[in-house]
């Protein structure tokens, strides 16, 4: 039995924008790929997330609009999805790059990209406090962002929870009320 | 007693100032928008030309401290809840809190959520507008049946009409349970 086609994987396919990414990033990117909705996507690794960023900047991308992850419990991994976007290069306009790469779900620290890209500061607080992803160079890590102060905490150790991870419990809420 | 509270009691009760009092609440109340959610985009129109809720009295204000009713639109988180207690502690009596919309009742989208909380278990609600969101009717409605409740009539009992389906809907299965149970 084949598995299935999760996530973080690059579904293979061809994409007009293949060369000029390849060229730019070079042994950088495992795997080219292109998605169902059309948009293409890189596999990469995640010590070379510093890199693969400042060569897409030279590139033309812009900034980052969305850095996300899925949770996949039962590979103890967190699937990482930075997605680059471009205003301002015609050619890469309307086509979105995916970069993806896996973190294990335990200790997940991934190097911060907020000094080269202003707008992932955002971004990856949101993201630690949902999925407990750790940015390494990120100053505001372990603070609250979005979340209120006194959600998500674990009653016994005190420690802050993480909700989007998919092992977290909501408090009952009974049915209705 | 204090004889400030003896002096109070005695101008609401036996000077008839209560109902006076009541009257003039009646055709005030003056509703801030706690815009939290979608739902301040029917409450916008229930004051614009087409419905004009200031036939009634009901005059959309600036801040809390200087009207008499909170209108809770829509979905309302834990961080929000702090600010609207905070704020419900600051008003004046007498004090009034209309949940509006599924979210502000119970918690509609976003029930049994990590970060969503049901405005009555936070503070007193006055009067329930049930909708997703509610028309501007129902807000209206909302309003006239707290005015009834402050004239000392009772307001109108809205009930559901309650209809025999077992004929076109096959029956309702038991709800799965969700324990795990060790294999032998």
């Amino acid at each position: 039995m084949s598995k299935p086609n999760l996530p973080p994987r690059c579904p293979e396919g061809e994409h007009p924008l293949h060369a000029k990414i390849r060229e730019a990033l070079g042994d950088k990117a495992l795997a080219l790929g292109r998605l169902a909705d059309g948009t293409p996507c890189v596999l990469v690794e995640v010590g070379s997330l510093r890199e693969v960023a400042a060569k897409l900047a030279e590139l033309g991308y812009d900034h980052p609009i969305s850095i996300s992850a899925i949770d996949l419990p039962a590979e103890g991994k967190l699937a990482m999805d930075y997605i680059f976007v471009s205003y301002l290069n015609r050619e890469l306009v309307g086509h979105p790059l995916h970069v993806r790469f896996e973190v294990p779900r335990d200790e997940p620290r991934v190097p911060s990209i907020a000094d080269m890209f202003p707008y992932a500061d955002y971004e990856e607080r949101e993201c630690h406090e949902m999925f407990g992803v750790w940015f390494e160079g990120n100053p505001h890590m372990g603070r609250r962002f979005l979340l209120d102060e006194d959600c998500c905490i674990d009653e016994r150790t005190g420690k802050y929870l993480y909700p989007l991870r998919k092992d977290f419990k909501v408090p009952d809420w009974q049915i209705m009320g | 007693m204090l004889l400030s509270a003896r002096l109070r009691e005695f101008v609401y009760e036996k000077m008839k100032v209560k109902r006076l009092m009541y009257w003039g609440t009646r055709w005030s109340l003056w509703p801030v928008h706690l815009v939290t959610s979608c739902c301040g985009v029917e409450v916008a129109h229930t004051s614009a030309p087409g419905f004009d809720a200031e036939r009634w009295g009901v005059l959309p204000f600036l801040t809390m401290r200087q009207s008499n009713v909170i209108l809770v639109e829509g979905t309302v988180t834990r961080k929000m809840a702090k600010v609207l207690k905070y704020v419900y502690d600051q008003m004046p009596e007498p004090k009034f809190v209309f949940a509006m919309g599924a979210c502000a009742i119970r918690g509609g989208l976003f029930w049994n959520s990590y970060h969503v909380i049901q405005v009555d278990t936070l503070v007193p609600v006055a009067a329930y507008i049930v909708g997703c969101p509610p028309t501007p009717e129902a807000v209206i409605r909302a309003f006239s049946s707290l005015q009834q409740k402050l004239s000392g009539r009772e307001p109108p009992a809205i009930e559901p009409t309650k209809r025999d389906l077992t004929e076109v809907l096959p029956p309702a299965r038991p709800m799965a349970k969700q324990t795990v149970e060790a294999k032998a």
